[in-house]
């Protein structure tokens, strides 16, 4: 009895003096912070790659008396935060990360400041576009991302075939190729998950083959989806995607070409890192970052899936955050971001001059194609993007695991988005 | 008939040991794969190389994961901490008032407690966000507990007064004709009798607050204060799955609860055998 | 004669107090950071409230509900939150009792299980949903390797493709985490009932069916309660799990996530609000059956 009594007690002890000392920590930290405010100072919310190094943050503390706290948080989670952040009013952040398929309904909700952009800026960051809505800029991309072609040059000339794809029947045929050859079992690496991705590779795919996905109304463009679906339908059916690729995640999908076990891929331009990253990559020097094919010869448009930042409405300190926006996106960070955190620079200046000091290697078509980059949405992201992709995604998914046929697909995608535009 | 019992005990434990640690032995076996060779399609189970680079980034005091991985560890103990010095106290005292005590509207109380427990976190995270952001208490790991507490009460109250009750009524008639108070007697004669419980709880409580996720999430963003499942949830971000370095944080992130119960196991143990009563 | 009396009444005034004292703190957090949030909850769900559209926010009454419940989707959800339910409860309470069976024999070491037992508990269930997700891995995962090496397959199965496969899959994955958490409790039950009843029922020479039918059972129900309806609640709402092993796909989804996309996805405060509350009434309905059937007191 006594010996449990002690036992006990001690357990309370070490428990508290455990928190006290935790208490105490907390309490210091908490004022420090407040002290530390002499200056202004602003929050950034951002996820992990886009969080500037140490150095640059004091540099530019240093250069402008702005203190910068940094919110890193996952990207899921960004919009979650900024959604339960706005419903009670609240700015999480003066600056946060706003992807180009948040900005429709970011616009829509009001939350975000308009930035004023020099028209210089505006030629040289093709990407705006995705990010102005009547007329009024809204974020500033900050690393870039658009539809690149990789194909795996060690199995296609093992497979008998020299030549580059140019259009997506070239792809299919050189496919059905390696496939028959046994070269490689499922050479095209496509993202057929229910998820984001797969809205977006129709969307691309739709657009290379016919320079159209939405019709000016925002409703889906029955030709040009309907060619794009049934494409897809065909890889699915022949086998020339993997398998796995229907319930794994897209990234997964797409890493297929790292790992060796899928010889050509339509995606985000990172691959070409990737593609040299020994970590990452076990087929290095194979893969070449091409053009992406088009119907009859090379696509003359690509689809972009920018990050950008942007000054929450909500924000106390706009003209702090808008200075921060200017300097993270200017010419000079860019360059150096790209070495910190490997982002692509979205000014087609910087990535030129990138390439051309041998800072990005194996580049290939990347300087070509961020030059055809344009958007698919002729009115602008809608703000209801979000609702619409998932409808889109899971449509797509339900065809490639063979319960819903192209036409189907099309149909349920079809009524959402419709349904969705006249709301 | 003992050598029969003894082969099941056997067999049993096998059964045991192979459900129980046969899904961390693999993603043991991830944590040292290389990531390019993570879906390689080949039926080996080991990989060719092993790799300890995912055990050295979170080890590495220059990796940002690393660091961020270790504080996060660290808030989430913090939180652990306040958990249990806050909820296991008020749990204790509210389970002897309703499962010792005779009042008015003490079925009352019970019910509405116990009914909290099928509360999801979803229908109550929105509100409590916009409490906690017109009281400046986002972002502060005692507050954070605090939402931790209210919602292992119901549990961790029924729990304990289900226990108390078993205690015979005699022995506490016995202290108070020694001049104990419902003080001395709480002290002095419930809790050493119930601490079986008590630590059931304690671990509850433990587990329960180091998986948290949802909670957090909404409710904490700055680096002091999220928890580490959210940073290991980040390892998996939007353009890079890194299942290897999920998969060794999960690893390490398995220690601290782990210790916490073979710590607590032997008084788990010791109440088992000598039998509640006997005090 | 009188300062006895007033002593007595003192003393009974404070034994009428201290129970609600005692009882304060708990009821100020359960007030504030739950009933008082639950009720928000419930006045946003009667509202239109969509996030894309800050300027029309109004009172609809039921209308969200009646949206809710006349949508497919809504229905869908709900059969597989069924299955997963069911599934989980049951496997769930056999394993925990089993388990708890298993830990109560005493050998050397018995402390060190008991540890081991805990761990798929520690586990977030987000790294839990990912590390199933390499066993069940529909291309080269862990269980396709072994069936592939044993020659039992010649392509490796898409576990993760099909409904129900992927909602067993599911199951799974929750009745492992949830099953150390139910063992605990029932260790406890057992704990908790007096070794001397036992030795009195021996002495009267129970057999050991009926010791556990009127000594075992009924003393461990309340515990065994606890663990179901914490069990259930944990089945209504897995999320995590379902999103690392098939992302936000309709295919497995239950009702807690498609609440979930209501209200962060698309924005739809209002809706998501009143799904909510039907995922909460779900686990109502059980949670006041166990309750009826458990609220007995206990006496020995």
């Amino acid at each position: 009895m006594k010996k449990r009594i002690i036992s006990m007690l001690l357990c309370v002890v070490m428990t508290a003096t455990m928190v006290a000392g935790c208490g105490s920590k907390k309490t210091d930290s908490g004022s420090s912070a407040d002290t530390a405010t002499s200056g202004e100072k602003i929050t950034f919310m951002v996820p992990d790659w886009g969080v500037p190094t140490d150095d640059q943050l004091k540099e530019f503390t240093d250069e402008t008396g702005i203190d910068v706290e940094i919110a890193e948080v996952g990207w899921d989670d960004i919009r979650e935060k900024l959604a339960t952040g706005a419903s009670a009013g609240k700015a999480v952040a003066d600056v946060v990360e706003v992807d180009w398929s948040w900005v429709g309904e970011f616009e829509a909700a009001d939350w975000l400041e308009p930035l004023e952009v020099s028209d210089e800026d505006k030629t040289d960051i093709p990407t705006i576009e995705t990010f102005t809505i009547n007329d009024k800029v809204l974020a500033m991309p900050y690393t870039n991302d658009y539809r690149l072609s990789f194909y795996n040059t060690k199995q296609f000339e093992k497979a008998g075939i020299t030549e580059e794809p140019q259009t997506w029947n070239d792809v299919l045929e050189d496919c059905r190729k390696l496939k028959s050859t046994g070269t490689v079992e499922y050479p095209f690496a496509l993202s057929l998950n229910a998820e984001e991705k797969t809205s977006t590779c129709l969307m691309w795919l739709a657009y290379t083959m016919n320079g159209v996905v939405w019709n000016d109304d925002g409703t889906l463009n029955k030709d040009s989806a309907m060619e794009a679906l049934e494409y897809m339908d065909t890889l699915v059916k022949e086998e020339l995607v993997a398998p796995e690729d229907k319930t794994s995640s897209g990234m997964d999908a797409y890493k297929r070409i790292c790992g060796g076990t899928a010889s050509f891929l339509t995606g985000p331009t990172s691959f070409v890192s990737r593609s040299t990253n020994p970590e990452e990559c076990s087929v290095i020097g194979e893969i070449t970052p091409i053009l992406v094919p088009g119907k009859d010869a090379k696509a003359t448009e690509t689809m972009a899936l920018p990050e950008a930042i942007g000054v929450t409405k909500a924000s106390k300190n706009k003209e702090a955050a808008k200075k921060f926006v200017e300097w993270y996106t200017s010419a000079d960070m860019q360059e150096r971001l790209n070495e910190t955190n490997s982002a692509i620079p979205t000014r087609n200046s910087v990535l030129e001059k990138l390439i051309q000091d041998g800072k990005i290697e194996n580049a290939g078509a990347m300087l070509e194609e961020a030059k055809l980059i344009s958007s698919p949405f002729p009115n602008g992201v809608p703000s209801y993007y979000a609702e619409m992709s998932s409808a889109m995604y899971n449509a797509i998914n339900k065809m490639a695991l063979g319960t819903y046929t192209p036409e189907q697909a099309y149909e349920e995608m079809a009524s959402a988005t419709e349904k969705l535009a006249k709301e | 008939m003992k050598y029969m019992k003894k082969i099941v005990y056997v067999c049993e434990l096998l059964l045991f040991l192979v459900v129980t640690i046969g899904p961390f032995v693999w993603a043991f076996v991830l944590s040292v794969t290389p990531d390019n060779a993570v879906f390689a399609p080949t039926v080996k189970l080991l990989p060719e190389h092993v790799t300890w680079a995912h055990y050295g980034e979170l080890f590495s005091p220059d990796s940002r994961r690393g660091t961020a991985f270790f504080s996060a560890m660290l808030n989430s103990l913090r939180a652990v901490g306040i958990t249990l010095c806050i909820g296991v106290p008020i749990a204790a005292i509210a389970a002897y008032a309703l499962g010792r005590m005779e009042f008015k509207g003490r079925n009352l109380i019970k019910n509405l407690l116990l009914i909290t427990m099928v509360i999801p976190v979803m229908a109550t995270i929105i509100p409590l966000y916009r409490m906690f952001a017109a009281g400046e208490m986002l972002d502060n790991i005692f507050w954070l507990s605090i939402v931790y507490v209210s919602s292992y009460l119901p549990m961790a109250v029924w729990l304990i007064s289900n226990y108390f009750a078993t205690i015979p009524r005699e022995l506490d008639e016995a202290a108070r004709i020694d001049g104990c108070g419902e003080a001395k007697t709480f002290f002095y004669v419930m809790l050493p009798l119930s601490y079986p419980i008590l630590i059931s709880v304690v671990l509850i409580m433990f587990l329960n607050t180091w998986s948290q996720f949802q909670i957090p999430l909404i409710l904490a963003s700055s680096m002091e204060t999220k928890p580490m499942a959210i940073i290991v949830s980040e390892f998996m971000t939007k353009d890079s799955v890194q299942y290897g370095l999920i998969a060794a944080a999960g690893m390490l992130a398995l220690i601290p609860p782990a210790a916490a119960t073979l710590f607590f196991r032997k008084y788990l143990v010791a109440g088992m055998m000598k039998g509640s009563v006997k005090g | 004669m009188s300062a006895q009396q007033t002593a007595e009444s003192t003393n009974t005034m404070k034994k009428k107090i201290l129970p609600y004292l005692l009882l304060t703190p708990m009821i100020l957090i359960m007030g504030v950071l739950v009933y008082y949030p639950i009720l928000a909850t419930f006045s946003y769900s009667l509202k239109k409230w969509k996030l894309t559209a800050p300027a029309d926010i109004h009172f609809i009454g039921l209308k969200n509900y009646i949206d809710i419940l006349q949508s497919e989707s809504f229905w869908y959800s709900m059969e597989n939150t069924l299955f997963i339910l069911v599934m989980v409860v049951v496997f769930t309470t056999i394993c925990g009792c089993m388990v708890a069976m298993f830990l109560n024999i005493d050998v050397r070491g018995s402390g060190i299980l008991m540890a081991l037992s805990i761990l798929p508990w520690a586990l977030p269930p987000y790294v839990n949903g990912v590390l199933w997700k390499f066993v069940f891995f529909s291309g080269y995962g862990f269980l396709n390797k072994l069936l592939l090496g044993m020659g039992l397959i010649s392509h490796p199965i898409e576990f993760l493709s099909a409904r129900w496969t992927l909602l067993l899959v599911v199951s799974i994955v929750v009745i492992w985490r949830s099953t150390p958490f139910m063992a605990l409790v029932c260790l406890a039950g057992r704990r908790s009932i007096p070794s001397q009843i036992y030795e009195a029922a021996r002495g009267d020479g129970a057999t050991r069916t009926a010791t556990f039918r009127y000594i075992t059972a009924p003393l461990m129900l309340p515990f065994v309660g606890v663990g179901l309806t914490s069990t259930s609640v944990t089945a209504i709402n897995v999320f995590d799990e379902i999103v690392s092993l098939s992302g936000y796909s309709d295919l497995g989804k239950n009702i807690l996530m498609e609440s979930y996309l209501t209200t962060f996805e698309f924005l739809n405060f209002g809706k998501g609000a009143a799904m909510t509350y039907l995922v909460m009434f779900c686990a109502l309905i059980l949670g006041v059956l166990y309750l009826r059937s458990l609220n007995k007191e206990v006496e020995y």
